[in-house]
């Protein structure tokens, strides 16, 4: 009865009092680039960590292709790691760096030569098979990591934060570089990172993380449009977070009372059934979906707020607008800068009084 | 018309400028070197010269005739008893080093590891005999080693010998497990300190990678402990060349080393030519060996 792909089963892991890892439970699929994401410190290095079988779980299973690897040591795991600082061997070349995998397995020398010159010659390194690690750079070094991690074809690669310590260009570079890369190597990725960014441009599916469990596990427009709760809402992007209480239900959509605000239209995006009268919730309308404007908007069944500009943030793609509401909380908004000089529409500046407006099904209620 | 040519500068203040900045540079580094290498001038390379030059001079019984020849160096390499004392240096001191690498790499290799707290008392443990005073160490060991010694008595207490072990003491084995107690923690601390520099996610990049424990230590671990074996090389196999009071005090007639025959050539023998000959034999071979460890090992790729 062979499962194709990796199961994680009811993983729990405690450091002494410390609980890093908490009944977690998902499955990959071959071939899926899935992420872990998650503030620091929140457990998703622990899980890889006993999915490369580097640490050993107090409970539960990891199976790989139906099989129990659980207390297999790492190297009869047909599963590679890279690391954030590259841990590449600083007394081997380039070459000897990516033949390590290979010499393992016991691989003809000639055709380690060919595998290894091939796969340079894709990651742009060809010629650096003398090179030592040090006298690369960061991105460089990644790439090598990254090549001595593939070279063997493993089923199943655990990336921790791989591109943590480069810069932003080479950082978006390699991102774009790894996604082909699996693409043409047909390898299950396991990325663990921080930068909800970077989560969202490369997974095929993000399980959020948070103090050892999962959150949520789905594809990156699920996980932004429709999030199960606060943290996640909050974590992933920018959002406007606001404290109410449910008034009515009407259907799929809720009236939902914010002190100094008024009263919301806003929908739940799993579902209204758990929603009733009296019911602390938290909205969370994201500063895209605003719409700003001087003028009292006239869509119908909108949400409307007055408020006052207080800081506009110029931001080269975008402008940001904060809006005082009343003598209440503030909101973000975004709205592209579609004209040259990059002024909105309207020329909205300092202390000018606004509208604001956004759907109901732009204001998530989460519960809390 | 450039800006540069309509305004030449004025030379006198640039040059001044230009002194400030030499000497804002390397004043500092000038009065801090100043003072060792006046130091070592005087009292290691002025006299490292002098029996140097002496070292060709025409020497005898408390004679020294100056002059220009080779008959120390010949008197040395045509003497049996000072070809011997050459080899026994060198069998000593290449054994005591490699019963000393033996040793000291598995209690490195666990200190590494260990957790903080037994770290440190271990640390501790290692460090204190060096601090307790040397010949009261020699003194001991004599007492341990000796015909009527612990070990010997023990043993025959025990039934397990009837005469005394007599290679026990005033020999070479003598010689050697006396300079390792001295020197243990000299090769156990850079050792420990470079295995402990080896990020862990190496390992556990070798692993993933399909090395066995096995693969790890010695296609990781062992190369990447080499820049704390060689500091250990130079920091106590040189001294243990040159060492002459441990030779003395437990060597006996078999474990006298090429410390003994100079310190006889100077202070009894009187003939400080042929001294310094066989001292610059000494030294030249040393480093030679030095040179030849840095090539085979390739210390400088990792330094």
């Amino acid at each position: 009865m062979s499962v194709a792909g990796l199961q994680v089963t009811h993983l729990s892991k405690r450091f002494g009092k410390k609980v890093a890892v908490q009944d977690v439970s998902f499955s990959v699929q071959p071939n899926e680039f899935f992420c872990l994401l998650g503030p620091s410190g929140c457990g998703k290095t622990t899980i890889l960590r006993m999915i490369g079988g580097l640490l050993m779980p107090d409970t539960g299973r990891v199976a790989l292709n139906g099989r129990d690897i659980t207390f297999d040591p790492p190297e009869k795991r047909d599963i590679n790691i890279v690391f954030q600082n590259y841990a590449l061997f600083p007394h081997m070349t380039v070459y000897d760096n990516i033949a390590f995998g290979p010499r393992r397995q016991g691989w003809p020398e000639d055709r380690i030569r060919r595998e290894v010159g091939r796969l340079l010659d894709i990651a742009h390194l060809a010629g650096y098979e003398r090179k030592y690690p040090r006298q690369l750079s960061g991105g460089e070094q990644q790439r090598v990591a990254l090549l001595r991690a593939l070279i063997t074809r493993p089923q199943v690669l655990l990336l921790d934060e791989p591109l943590g310590a480069l810069d932003l260009k080479i950082r978006q570079q390699l991102q774009l570089e790894l996604i082909n890369i699996q693409d043409a190597f047909h390898i299950t990725f396991i990325y663990v990172t921080h930068d909800q960014s970077e989560a969202l441009a490369m997974g095929d599916r993000i399980a959020v993380m948070n103090q050892g469990r999962i959150l949520q596990i789905g594809d990156p427009r699920t996980i932004y449009e429709a999030p199960v709760n606060r943290f996640v809402a909050y974590f992933i992007g920018n959002t406007n977070l606001f404290e109410g209480t449910v008034q009515e239900v009407v259907g799929a959509q809720a009236r939902v009372a914010v002190p100094e605000v008024g009263d919301v239209w806003g929908v739940c995006p799993h579902g209204a059934q758990a929603l009733r009268p009296g019911l602390a919730v938290t909205l969370s309308i994201r500063p895209e979906k605003i719409h700003i404007s001087r003028h009292e908007p006239r869509q119908e069944g909108w949400n409307r707020v007055a408020g006052v500009v207080q800081d506009i943030i110029y931001l080269g793609v975008s402008t940001e607008y904060i809006v005082r509401l009343g003598q209440g909380p503030t909101v973000r908004v975004f709205t592209q800068n579609l004209r040259p000089n990059g002024d909105h529409a309207e020329a909205i500046t300092w202390d000018d009084p606004v509208w604001v407006a956004w759907r109901p099904a732009h204001a998530l209620i989460l519960p809390d | 018309m450039t800006v540069a040519a309509s305004s030449p500068q004025p030379e006198a203040p640039r040059r001044r400028a230009q002194w400030r900045y030499w000497l804002g540079q390397y004043a500092g580094l000038l009065a801090n070197l100043t003072p060792p290498l006046l130091y070592l001038l005087a009292f290691f390379y002025a006299p490292m010269s002098i029996l140097l030059v002496m070292s060709f001079w025409k020497s005898g019984y408390m004679t020294l005739r100056p002059g220009f020849t080779l008959e120390n160096y010949i008197t040395f390499f045509t003497t049996p008893v000072y070809l011997k004392a050459l080899s026994n240096t060198f069998f000593i001191a290449t054994g005591t080093m490699l019963a000393l690498i033996v040793v000291a790499y598995p209690i490195a290799f666990y200190l590494a590891r260990m957790r903080p707290r037994y770290e440190r008392l271990i640390l501790y443990l290692l460090i204190i005999p060096v601090e307790i005073n040397f010949l009261i160490r020699i003194f001991a060991w004599k007492i341990a080693l000796g015909r009527s010694g612990i070990i010997n008595s023990a043993l025959m207490a025990a039934g397990l010998i009837r005469e005394p072990l007599g290679f026990l003491l005033y020999s070479k084995f003598a010689v050697g497990l006396v300079l390792m107690h001295e020197w243990l923690p000299y090769v156990v601390i850079p050792v420990y300190l470079a295995l402990k520099g080896i990020p862990p996610e190496i390992i556990a990049a070798a692993r993933s990678l399909g090395a066995s424990r096995w693969d790890v230590f010695w296609h990781i671990v062992l190369p990447l402990s080499v820049p704390g074996l060689f500091a250990s090389f130079v920091l106590v196999y040189i001294p243990m060349l040159g060492e002459f009071a441990v030779p003395a005090l437990v060597g006996g007639p078999s474990g006298y080393m090429l410390g003994n025959v100079i310190e006889n050539q100077f202070l009894s023998a009187g003939n400080w030519g042929l001294g310094s000959a066989i001292g610059f034999i000494l030294l030249t071979v040393t480093l030679a060996l030095v040179a030849l460890v840095v090539k085979v090992a390739g210390v400088e790729k990792l330094l």
